[in-house]
């Protein structure tokens, strides 16, 4: 009788785990779909490339997530991702230099930010209309920018001596692994560790937990409000400085559109409580690669890239649906061993 | 003529009995003040009569009836509403709607008949003396107004008991003579109130009988006529509580906490000296300002006017931040909603303040932290498995002393515990009290605010006696008896 009642009790906690690394698993799935439709045809260049076509909306993922947690949302990344990729072109063309460019970028996301965090944290404006707003101003901006220099998109220009060094960061690879991935990999790390071993990551869930306890503890719940903005602003800015190193032009009409929506999935299907509070940022690397395998995967069936978003969506349905269902089915054992026992 | 009558009702929840063989009964045409402290059985008895409870036995005859399996609305339907304290109306609808919602008045085509009910709604008004516009919303409505709708809703439901449970305890003088006047006037058309309130004066001036109960059975009951506010207050308290084993005198050091002409929201000309190693019991009914003072101190709230003094430096622009540098520490009241953080574990809650004060060294050390913790977890004898449980699935207990814990990590020196023994079993309110003795001796100060006037027996060296924003009373350790404090609380007593 107590065997049995250890088992199920096992049984229970592998699947409490099942349910806080739901993200792997859906990863995982997609993954060997992925590569059995490939078949032979896998290379190890084409996994690394996920890494590296993950980076762009992963790295915003890392920000929305943060600003997920503390119970907010962030609407304009897209935007703001074409504001400061079209600017940064501007700079980089009339500097000629990739360190200006890439300060530019982090400065001027970080700017972004601090007015959506400003708004939010100490106006007290509710996050969603706040960045909806933001939203639709940050991509006019660029759009309108573009028409007063009479070109169609933003473009660096070629024959400066620099170019050839920034497009080439793009493309490059340390020890086969691609740069751009590797610099994922690294904000990842960074974001993860200041969630979980700093004092100021630990703010970042307790004002999404309950906010009124967070503030009668003692925390700076605005402080770290408009922080979580301003540091999605800068990842936002670090994304458009590698968009430029990987395509060296920027279509403000296009580029980021949707991206907000993929950052929010990537983040959900990632295991992050849409109510704040709880989850872990490392989901959210698996969401956004998650993603990034689904395109492969339409590419290599050679379907028509206009299907890639209902397979997106029902994939983000599928993922909350896991997440639901396995706490439920949790209970209903806990339930039943207890029943167990009673007899 | 009896209008209601309860008898023997026993009602027990989960084996605690909190009512033992009640019995209890309203005249028509009379208010009948139910009396007790808090946990004396009066709400529970009260929310059986509603029908919000079902009572374990006894009978309950109203109108000369009956009732069986009472539900909420077989209550209402005979004619019992339940004004509460926390007032249940809309306040997004305007007055008119209020009052019509689910009754509403239809047109011929069945859209609403607004005309007719705002003319309804009026007549009723007049007919009650009262001056609200059935147009206002009900959230531009002051607390008085609100009490009055609350009441004129019911009596257009045809009620014909009405229960008052604290109708004035967001009234002022002129407001409160005005329900009073509206109460009399009823009186006469043959209504009949239930009314509980803590206030003696009050009490003596509307009702016309008293039942008294305590710790869940019946004491006495009688003629408001032929009793006195002090024979009433002595039956509520009764004469068990007397034991104070835990209590030991110790040396006081120098004046730790000076507040000076304090005044803020909800508290005014506040003169109070608390010397390090003191324990201050506070006490008042509720709203009579202690907590909105407590915040103040900690910075939660602001401070109008008057001056803060800790350890001799005095505080300006006070915030939660700069309280907990000049070592204040608060365990506030409502522990679910102002201290827990439910997605954190024990350690994590544990450490949320004292991370404030060190962020200047940003990175957490866990195995330290485990280690401290342990220790406090030991010191404080918190039942749990580990540190890294989840804090709510501790007991109500446990979870108040890791908010201690929280705050003793802190290193505050001051400590202000604001009705920490809210919500917590007998047991572990036992533990509490010894904590808050051993915190003293070994140099924390600390004001305890409470409704529970046994507790500042069992621990305090001073009780402050607030009424209404200010401080009526300091009694020494010798004078706090429960008597005494209810009869300054209630402003039977002035000093």
């Amino acid at each position: 009788m107590k065997n049995k009642n250890t088992l199920l009790n096992k049984k229970g906690q592998l699947s409490s785990v099942i349910g806080s690394y739901s993200f792997i698993l859906i990863f995982a799935a997609i993954f060997i779909v992925y590569l059995i439709i490939n078949q032979g045809a896998t290379t190890w260049n084409g996994v690394m490339n996920i890494l590296r076509h993950s980076a762009v909306v992963g790295i915003i993922a890392f920000g929305m997530g943060l600003v997920i947690i503390t119970g907010g949302i962030d609407l304009s990344v897209g935007s703001t991702l074409a504001l400061v990729g079209g600017m940064s072109v501007l700079v980089f063309n009339k500097s000629n230099s990739i360190i200006l460019t890439l300060l530019f970028a982090l400065a001027a996301g970080a700017f972004c930010g601090l007015i959506n965090g400003f708004l939010i944290g100490r106006v007290k404006m509710p996050p969603f209309i706040v960045t909806l707003a933001t939203m639709l101003v940050f991509r006019s901006i660029s759009q309108y920018t573009l028409r007063t220099t009479g070109s169609s998109i933003y473009n660096m220009d070629g024959t400066l001596s620099s170019y050839e060094g920034f497009y080439g960061f793009g493309q490059q690879k340390v020890l086969t692994i691609p740069v751009v991935g590797l610099v994922f990999l690294l904000v990842c790390a960074l974001i993860v560790f200041m969630s979980n071993n700093t004092k100021f990551g630990k703010t970042i869930y307790a004002l999404g937990s309950n906010e009124k306890a967070a503030r009668l503890a003692g925390i700076n719940v605005e402080r770290t409000s408009v922080l979580v903005y301003v540091i999605t602003g800068i990842l936002t800015g670090l994304s458009a400085f590698l968009w430029l190193a990987m395509n060296g032009s920027v279509d403000p009409a296009t580029l980021g559109k949707s991206n907000e929506m993929y950052a929010i999935a990537a983040v959900v299907i990632g295991g992050i409580s849409m109510s704040g509070g709880k989850g872990k940022i490392l989901g959210v690397a698996f969401g956004a690669m998650s993603y990034t395998i689904i395109d492969k995967i339409i590419a290599s069936l050679g379907f028509d890239a206009l299907i890639n978003d209902s397979i997106k969506g029902s994939i983000l349905l599928l993922a909350v649906l896991v997440q639901q269902v396995v706490p439920m089915l949790r209970e209903k054992i806990r339930k039943l061993s207890k029943e167990k026992a009673a007899r | 003529m009896q209008m209601l009558k309860m008898t023997n009702i026993t009602k027990s929840f989960s084996g605690v009995t909190v009512l033992d063989n009640v019995s209890f009964s309203v005249g028509q045409g009379e208010v009948t003040a139910l009396l007790g402290e808090n946990g004396a059985g009066k709400s529970t008895l009260m929310n059986i009569l509603a029908g919000v409870y079902t009572r374990d036995s006894g009978k309950v005859e109203f109108d000369g009836r009956p009732l069986e399996n009472t539900t909420v609305k077989l209550a209402e339907n005979v004619g019992i509403a339940f004004v509460h304290q926390e007032l249940n109306l809309f306040n997004d609808l305007k007055v008119y709607e209020n009052i019509f919602l689910r009754k509403e008045i239809l047109t011929k085509a069945g859209t609403l008949n607004k005309k007719a009910m705002i003319a309804k709604t009026r007549e009723l008004f007049d007919s009650l003396g009262v001056d609200i516009d059935p147009n206002t919303m009900v959230s531009q409505l002051e607390t008085s107004k609100k009490q009055l709708l609350e009441i004129a809703k019911a009596l257009f439901a045809n009620a014909k008991l009405l229960i008052l449970d604290e109708p004035t305890t967001s009234l002022n003088q002129g407001e409160i003579d005005h329900l009073f006047g509206i109460i009399r006037r009823l009186k006469e058309q043959g209504k009949s109130f239930i009314f509980i309130s803590h206030k003696m004066n009050e009490i003596f001036a509307i009702a016309d009988r008293y039942t008294v109960l305590r710790n869940g059975n019946f004491i006495k009951e009688g003629n408001i006529a032929d009793t006195t506010m002090e024979e009433v207050t002595r039956l509520m308290v009764g004469n068990s509580y007397s034991n104070s084993q835990v209590y030991r005198t110790r040396e006081l050091g120098e004046p730790i906490l000076e507040l000076d002409h304090l005044c803020g929201e909800g508290f005014h000309n506040i003169n109070l000296s608390v010397r390090r190693g003191e324990i201050v019991g506070m006490t008042g009914l509720k709203g009579a300002g202690v907590s909105e003072m407590m915040r103040a101190v900690f910075g939660a709230a602001p401070i109008i006017s008057g001056t803060l003094t800790v350890d001799g430096k005095v505080i300006r622009n006070n915030r939660i931040h700069k309280a907990m540098v000049n070592k204040i520490a608060m365990v506030a009241a409502n522990r679910k909603e102002n201290s827990i953080i439910p997605d954190f574990s024990l350690l994590e809650n544990n450490y949320i303040s004292e991370h404030t004060l060190s962020a200047k060294r940003p990175l957490i050390h866990k195995k330290k932290e485990v280690q401290r913790f342990n220790h406090m977890r030991e010191v404080l004898s918190i039942k749990a498995n580990s540190y890294a449980d989840t804090i709510t699935s501790l007991s109500g207990g446990n979870q108040q002393k890791v908010i201690l814990a929280r705050w003793l990590s802190t290193e505050a020196d001051i400590i202000l515990m604001d009705n920490p023994t809210q919500g917590i079993d007998v047991g572990a309110k036992a533990e509490i009290y010894k904590l808050i003795l051993q915190l003293a001796e070994s140099g924390k100060t600390i004001l305890i605010n409470t409704l529970e006037i046994p507790e500042i027996q069992k621990i305090a060296d001073r009780c402050v006696v607030f009424y209404h924003g200010s401080i009526q009373a300091i009694l020494e350790r010798e004078g706090i008896t429960e008597e005494q404090v209810m009869l300054y609380a209630t402003n039977v007593l002035h000093s």
